[in-house]
């Protein structure tokens, strides 16, 4: 068998090789052991411990970004959450190009701006209030979001204070005064940095590095999609939509950066879910950071309330025409677009995030849900098709065609890995739930006897008199737990129980038997409850044995017990032989033991063992 | 006629046909290999992504070569199957700079073996390891070692890093496919 390697590479390439070889036997090895837990519909195509990658799922998308069909990913990396903010693009298994970003990213979209060829989308990345638009890679646009009105006083505060009008103290109590009569999202954030300054110096070296700078309010873009302008095309043309912090929401043409609508709702926009065209018709879901998702259209103008929910999304796609939420609270529940729920399951661990699943070639949709125990469920519907099992919890989840694969989804992991897998052509996902739900057992149809005469009359005669079958019910139950009651209270009078009642001799007896007769050997276990406190023992002494059997059928040895002190929270266990004398017949009679005080005739405990059938005497 | 038949007739045996089936992912390089195999008078100039499939003859110092040449994309990975029982030799080209889709290219791998038609025959398969210029690329030996190559004892198997764009690699392969195509018979 030749299994040689034709040597046909340059001397530089073997080197190249020889220098990754170990990599790739313990890639090799490490596949080995993954072997046993493998999903079967999917590759676990590559995974990357130390990508480093700090990320949402709104913060990464895939692209065809040089519009050659193969696919990058791109990571808006959050960094350390302060420095280090990046947007890195993935080929294959290695980064292939880093801009480092301004501030903190909220969201990554590629959208398709223009008609010219070869088409290639620009990749819009939401920061602070600003969009950044790359192409090819290279910066290409920045729209800021209209800044917001001052308001008059502030404006007219700061003016007076430039020409020294004002003196920093009162400038200060002015804008608290301001502050507490609107709210300070009412406020420039300059004038919030200025009021949260400690020392005098600081705030007047303030209003000198600021003297010329213009007063403005900016907001921030708190999450963006897209939405397909006049056709619905895979690369036709898109505007984005932003959700903002002052409860905006606004559609932006790409090509002239113009806003084309603004909606208003009346929370925080935390997700948008559109769908539709802009020119023709569309409809917009829109969750918001006070637990309701907001419905709007393109004709009118307010929000209406289509979910008040109990738990804050986590994530929300919409699959045909129904919307599914995952909740902070573990649920997932399914709405119809009209607000009404169709069906909510709980998960078994925290949902993490969410992504929708459109395998376009198979027609099959589905929604991905990460959760905390580091597994990936795939519902359809409400059946649960697959779980994907990663190496740690998911950040982020992104499915979609990345290089030249079409289903892929790579996911961000809490510890910073990158993961990428890769569904098999041959997977096949059936309706049914795989492990949710009633076993098909109970579906089978039982072959059930045709209903008697007899149980039809006692159907009617139940319905007739259900009350008063009840209440006879009701007072027999009654009757019963008293009776149970009165005999437990005299049993425990009349010392009969095994455990005692007398607090100043507390113990407690039990007893088993073995062997099969006609010896026995019955073991007493008495142990003393007392609570033990180190400074007040409670030893029990003086303490005696007694049985009570009948003479004609049992022997007991000995026939008085003395016990020794009994120290509290340790068993002491006896042993006592037991004869069974009655030969004739199976003898099978109780002995009573009772533990008692010299002193008193009425016993501490009683324990009533009922003896097993003896066997007879095997006569040899 | 009855002559200049026989005569052909035994022209023609005198050099032996060989079905082989050229199966890959998409993208890694089948239809361009393919290409260069050919006599240079045949090539063509621009190679598109193969739809469904290409049957291509090519002429060896010892053997007749019919290559189907499969799609490799996707949708059209399911029509593999149906040209196993005929075929006498198997290429598999592997795109080695490729690294994310190694699994998939072993997955499809596995599947192929599985056949119950190329099971129950001895069919020699070539490995090409293509696309060796590339930088990024991995050598013969860890191809062969992510396919999981060691294991496959009951055929024989050669895996050969080619460049199809200039031709490298890609003769010794068919020199070792011919050899054992005759051994066979």
């Amino acid at each position: 068998m030749a299994a040689m390697e034709t040597t046909n590479g340059s001397r530089e390439k073997s080197d190249w090789t020889d220098l990754n070889a170990p990599c790739v036997s313990t890639e090799v090895e490490k596949m080995d052991l993954d072997k046993a837990d493998e999903n079967v519909n999917w590759l676990k195509a590559h995974f990357d411990p130390v990508a480093g990658v700090y990320s949402f799922s709104s913060c990464i998308a895939l692209a065809d970004l040089n519009g050659d069909g193969d696919h990058k990913l791109v990571i808006a990396d959050l960094g350390t959450g302060k420095y280090n903010m990046m947007i890195k693009v993935l080929k294959g298994t290695s980064v292939v190009q880093e801009n480092t970003l301004l501030d903190l990213p909220t969201g990554v979209v590629s959208v398709y701006m223009d008609m010219t060829e070869p088409r290639t989308p620009g990749l819009v990345v939401a920061s602070g209030s600003g969009l950044f638009v790359y192409k090819n890679m290279r910066p290409y646009y920045k729209y800021n979001v209209e800044a917001l009105t001052v308001l008059p006083e502030e404006q007219q505060l700061w003016d007076q204070s430039k020409v020294g009008n004002v003196d920093v103290a009162t400038l200060a109590d002015a804008l608290n005064s301001l502050k507490n009569e609107y709210s300070s999202s009412m406020l420039t954030s300059q004038t919030s940095h200025f009021l949260k300054l400690s020392s005098q110096e600081e705030a007047k070296q303030f209003v000198e590095d600021y003297k010329n700078v213009p007063l403005k309010r900016e907001t921030v873009i708190t999450c963006i999609t897209t939405m397909k302008k006049s056709m619905a095309e895979d690369d036709a043309i898109s505007c984005i939509v932003l959700g903002l912090e002052n409860k905006e929401i606004h559609i932006v043409d790409c090509e002239a950066y113009t806003v084309l609508h603004k909606f208003t709702v009346h929370g925080v926009p935390v997700i948008i879910n559109v769908s539709g065209l802009f020119d023709v018709d569309f409809r917009m879901f829109v969750a918001c950071r006070n637990g309701c998702v907001y419905t709007l259209k393109k004709d009118s103008d307010n929000a209406r309330v289509c979910l008040d929910l109990n738990s804050q999304v986590v994530g929300m796609e919409r699959i045909h025409k129904c919307l599914v939420v995952a909740m902070m609270d573990r649920t997932f529940t399914s709405f119809t677009t009209k607000g009404r729920q169709l069906w909510s399951l709980e998960m078994p661990a925290d949902i993490l995030c969410t992504t929708i699943m459109d395998h376009k070639a198979k027609g099959f949709k589905a929604v991905m849900v990460g959760l905390s125990n580091n597994e990936v469920h795939i519902y359809r519907d409400k059946n649960l098709v697959d779980t994907v099992k990663l190496n740690d919890r998911p950040q982020a989840l992104c499915f979609g065609r990345y290089g030249r694969e079409d289903s892929t989804l790579v996911a961000v992991l809490a510890s910073g890995a990158l993961q990428v897998l890769i569904l098999k052509r041959t997977a096949e996902y059936a309706d049914h739930s795989l492990h949710r739900g009633p076993p098909s057992s109970q579906y089978m149809k039982l072959n059930i006897p045709k209903k008697t005469q007899l149980f039809v009359d006692q159907t009617v005669r139940e319905r007739e008199n259900g009350i008063e079958m009840f209440q006879n019910f009701q007072n027999d139950l009654q009757m019963m737990r008293v009776n149970v009651a009165e005999m437990y209270l005299k049993g425990l009078q009349s010392s009969m129980t095994p455990l005692s009642d007398d607090p100043n001799v507390p113990l407690k007896l039990s007893a088993t038997v073995q062997g099969i007769g006609p010896m026995f050997q019955l073991i007493l276990t008495i142990e003393n409850t007392a609570l033990p406190s180190p400074s007040d023992a409670k030893l029990l002494t003086d303490l005696k044995v007694v049985f009570k059997y009948l003479d004609k059928v049992y022997t007991v040895s000995p026939g008085v017990l003395s016990l020794p002190a009994l120290v509290p929270d340790i068993p002491y266990k006896f042993s006592i032989q037991v004869e069974c004398i009655a030969s004739d017949q199976p003898a099978q009679d109780t002995i009573t033991a009772f533990i008692v005080k010299p002193d008193n005739t009425k016993p501490v405990v009683t324990a009533n063992i009922s003896m097993p059938a003896s066997e007879g005497v095997v006569v040899v | 006629m009855g002559f200049m038949d026989r005569l052909f007739g035994w022209l023609k045996a005198k050099k032996k046909e060989a079905n082989i089936l050229c199966v890959g992912l998409d993208n890694s390089g089948k239809t361009t290999i393919i290409n260069k195999l050919k006599a240079p008078d045949a090539t063509q100039q621009d190679v598109v992504p193969t739809v469904g499939f290409n049957v291509e003859k090519f002429v060896t110092s010892s053997l007749v070569f019919t290559v189907i040449d499969m799609s490799g994309q996707g949708r059209y990975r399911n029509l593999w199957a149906h040209y196993y029982k005929e075929t006498h030799g198997i290429i598999f080209v592997i795109d080695s700079a490729d690294k994310i889709r190694m699994l998939v290219a072993k997955d499809e791998l596995d599947q192929l073996l599985d056949n119950q038609n190329v099971k129950a025959k001895r069919i020699p398969i070539l490995f090409y390891a293509n696309k060796m210029d590339l930088r990024d690329s991995l050598s013969a030996v860890q191809c062969s070692q992510i396919l999981g190559l060691d294991n496959l004892k009951e055929k024989p198997w050669n895996i050969s890093a080619s460049n199809a764009m200039t031709g490298e690699g890609l003769n010794e392969g068919i020199q070792w496919l011919s050899d054992q195509l005759q051994s066979v018979r």
